[in-house]
């Protein structure tokens, strides 16, 4: 049997998680590591690096590595905006498609934020896949995944989600909300019941979601959140105003200049900065010359909580209204759990801790927490595990569009899912046989302040006169609260046929050929990987036998020991292999590299022999 | 609870043929979960009586037992259909509880279960309830009047303190009609038990719809208010 995990694609970081034995376990390393960088880099050559190495790479090659791509997600590209200036990378609209869905641009190729994530899925995959192997399971193989998403995501960010996740070759058993996720990890010891706030702040995303836990049974009674609001920010704050110092009058004439390498060796400092003032009063953020600009500013506990209190008392708004929506005072709140490497900030927690009245819970890694609860939610969808049961809502109401430019709420946000609503529509015109529909998800009236979804087109409505069609159009949202719609006449009782236009997302033939290329890629990678290790290994049989050659030994044992010939055959093969070491072929590599093998095979054992009788004639019988 | 024996079959388990009584989840014969044909209302759905004043806790808790049984998350390797059925029911279980816990959207429901809807496109919530047509006529003269002295520039603390004075008497009618809600809900409820006669209850019922109608028309008015304070 293959191989069920939970995934958090986390903006930072990612991690896989599965349930042995009733206890979800994350899976690491060899080294004990847990999280994978969700950074992702491919070199000039097309090789795709993921984790720590892409994010080494950032250093050295900003512009072909991406991080914190959760951001992008299912965006239309006038969303990102202003922000795409702060990335090495170039992010914006595609050269070719004219979808609106945002490209990352890479060298000469165009990524869609799906298969960058997918890139990082499918390292996860293989990190799951290495580590059952290891265990001796018969079936390593892992092929379906339960993945989180921030509550607050819209949509279209789901569907982006699931859309990486079978671009990576996964089944999405189910997308999860994180902060739901994280109870499920919390409350598996059963102690928890009554009413619980998540506060889970992120690299990227801010989500508070409110939890009546009850029977085994966790209840969402509301959720907010600011899906475009995390950690990120706080290290661009910090990363501007070292720049802002570097770039300052005062400091003209010492030759900075900003580059994308540059900003980069910045932001790794500021972000170690960050990290130790989570438990010391003050640091340093250093810039070392050899990596740029030498830098040093002293940072104290106090400045960073000044300079950060604004983004922090962003995160508060949103827990209020959560409250409100589910109709209690944060005094009401049994217990607080914190979630996500921004909860590591002492600021944060004091802010959380006042807002609720009580000292907020952090028993469980903030950064394993979500991977833990997907891999409980995981296990109860195939293994019939029926200790515990999600009930998640919607985060944002749905609706359509109307009359006069105004929306018409359908579903209201914080309803439990699966949800349905439906409404009637007509035509206006006699004989009319399609009517259009913009599906819209949001709080606001008027439609351009909300998220545009999908455009469908109702077809087949049969002739009759102006109003007399009654067509029901259904909204279901289902338990990954992703959307779906069907329609009915219900005068003739004939299902019409939809034609889903969606506004920022792929259609499944962009998907399912994703799908394809990145098999063809995964082939190419691989090729590419073999190729550098036949490369490696005749680089390194090639400098030993020129080493050789070079000594005063190799002289006298070409006169003294070798046959007629030998010298010649080595030399032929050094040179053959020479040659076809500057191009691309693998397979001549390789063959000449078993070629110059063979040809000095004798050299090596005469040189062993020599090495062995050295070796002894120094020494007494009595020492062997 | 109606027992096996002489609830009528409405149900047709479409796996084995069985059939099964209304607000049955599962086939007595195969233990199948039923697809979501004929149905409850959402009060029978939920076990509760069609009353108005219900217990939270015993909503809740239903609630939560009922969505243990068909939640799709305990249907992932069932069939198709099966599955199908599990998000059917818990979608229609979801509609339900957020329905009824709502004391608004259950006396709207009810109203419409009871053919009296109030959200028809007849009863335009435009037209002004004959019972508050005084106290509108006043508002909007006064709101005039406030619009035309914020156009000739007054200062906005006053203007602010007359929109203020204009809300009191509408949200006193706001208040009283919640009152008036409570009590003919608890009549509503009175009526279901006794030897009420169904011209009595229909009287109940006419009540709260124009209860019902008048407090739409009331939350208009005081969201207009809202909008004019924030001008």
């Amino acid at each position: 049997m293959s191989k069920v995990v939970g995934i958090d694609l986390g903006t930072t970081n990612s991690l896989v998680a599965f349930v042995k034995d009733g206890q979800p376990v994350v899976i690491r390393d060899r080294s004990g590591d847990g999280l994978v960088p969700s950074v992702v880099s491919v070199s000039p050559e097309g090789t795709v690096f993921v984790g720590r190495e892409a994010q080494r790479r950032l250093l050295t090659d900003a512009s072909r590595t991406v991080y914190s791509v959760k951001r992008f997600m299912g965006k239309g590209v006038e969303d990102v905006g202003g922000e795409a200036r702060h990335f090495p990378f170039r992010v914006g609209a595609s050269r070719e498609a004219k979808d609106g869905v945002v490209r990352i641009g890479l060298g000469d190729r165009e990524y869609t934020p799906p298969e960058i994530s997918a890139f990082i899925l499918r390292d996860l995959k293989h990190r799951a896949e290495e580590f059952f192997a290891a265990q001796g399971e018969p079936d390593s193989e892992v092929d379906r995944a339960v993945i989180t998403v921030p509550a607050y995501f819209n949509d279209a960010q789901r569907t982006a989600t699931r859309d990486a996740g079978r671009i990576a070759g996964l089944d999405v058993l189910r997308i999860i909300n994180e902060p739901t996720a994280a109870s499920l990890a919390y409350g598996l010891d059963k102690r928890h019941t009554g009413l619980i706030a998540v506060y889970d702040f992120g690299g990227g995303t801010f989500d508070i979601s409110i939890l009546r836990v009850e029977d085994g049974v966790f209840q969402v009674l509301a959720t907010n959140g600011d899906t475009h609001l995390g950690g990120d920010d706080i290290d661009l704050l910090l990363t501007e105003r070292v720049l802002a110092d570097l770039e300052s009058p005062g400091n003209a004439g010492s030759g900075f200049s900003r580059t994308g390498e540059i900003v980069q060796h910045i932001r790794k400092a500021v972000i170690q900065a960050k990290h130790e003032l989570s438990d010391r009063e003050e640091t340093e953020i250093v810039i070392a010359a050899h990596t740029g600009p030498a830098y040093s500013r002293r940072l104290t506990r106090a400045d960073f909580d000044a300079l950060i209190r604004p983004i922090v008392d962003r995160t508060l708004e949103p827990c209020r209204r959560a409250l409100a929506d589910a109709e209690l005072d944060g005094s009401k709140i049994d217990e607080v759990v914190l979630v996500g490497g921004s909860t590591r900030i002492p600021l944060v927690r004091r802010l959380v801790g006042e807002l609720f009245g009580k000292t907020p819970h952090s028993e469980l890694n903030p950064d394993e927490v979500v991977a833990l609860g997907a891999a409980v939610q995981a296990d109860i969808l195939v293994s019939g595990n029926r200790d515990m049961l999600l009930l998640d809502v919607t985060p944002l109401s749905l609706g359509i569009e109307t009359m006069g430019g105004v929306t018409s709420k359908i579903i209201m946000r914080n309803s439990t899912i699966p949800a349905t609503g439906s409404e009637m529509f007509t035509t206006g015109v006699d004989n009319q046989t399609a009517v259009d529909i913009h599906v819209l998800q949001g709080e606001r009236e008027l439609v351009g302040d909300n998220r545009s979804l999908a455009r469908f087109k109702l077809r087949g409505i049969p002739p009759m006169p102006a109003g007399l069609p009654r067509v029901q159009v259904q909204f279901q949202i289902d338990a990954n609260g992703i959307l779906s719609v069907t329609a009915t006449e219900l005068r003739t009782d004939v299902a019409q046929s939809i034609e889903v236009k969606p506004s920022y997302g792929l259609t499944d033939e962009q998907v399912e050929q994703m799908l394809l290329d990145s098999f063809e890629h995964a082939e190419a990678d691989f090729a590419a990987r073999l190729l550098i290790e036949a490369k490696n290994e005749a680089e390194s049989v090639l400098m030993h036998t020129e080493k050789t050659m070079r000594s005063a030994e190799y002289a006298e044992i070409a006169k003294t020991e070798f046959t007629l010939g030998e010298q010649k055959r080595i030399e032929q093969a050094l040179a053959g292999l020479k040659h076809v070491l500057t191009s691309s072929d693998r397979e001549a590599i390789q063959q000449w590299t078993h070629a110059l093998n063979d040809a000095t095979k004798h050299l090596a054992e005469i040189m062993m022999n020599r090495s062995v009788q050295a070796a002894l004639s120094g020494r007494n019988v009595n020492d062997i | 609870m109606p027992s096996e024996a002489t609830a009528p079959v409405v149900q047709i388990c479409r796996n084995c043929g069985g059939g099964a009584a209304v607000d049955v989840h599962f086939c007595p014969q195969c233990t199948k979960i039923l697809a979501l044909g004929r149905r409850g209302d959402y009060f029978s759905f939920l076990g509760l009586p069609r009353k108005l004043q219900i217990e939270t806790a015993t909503l809740e808790r239903n609630f939560r037992a009922l969505s243990r049984q068909f939640h799709p998350d305990y249907f992932y390797n069932a069939s198709p259909a099966e599955r199908r059925a599990s998000l059917e029911r818990s979608s229609y279980l979801n509609d339900a509880y957020r329905t009824l816990k709502e004391p608004i959207a259950r006396v709207e429901y009810l109203l419409e279960l009871e053919g009296m809807g109030t959200a028809g496109p007849a009863e335009s919530s435009r037209q002004v309830p004959p019972g508050l047509l005084e106290k509108v006529f006043a508002l909007n003269e006064e709101l005039d009047e406030i619009r035309e002295a914020r156009a000739s520039g007054s200062a906005v603390d006053e203007l602010k303190k007359r929109l203020e004075r204009a809300r009191e008497p509408i949200e006193a009618i706001r208040v009283a009609h919640e009152e008036q809600l409570q009590e003919l809900s608890a009549q509503w409820d009175a009526s279901l038990g006794s030897h009420a006669s169904e011209a009595q209850r229909r009287e109940v019922l006419t009540a709260l719809r124009e209860r019902m109608l008048e407090r739409n028309y009331i939350n208009n008015l005081l969201a207009g208010i809202e909008r004019e304070m924030n001008a």
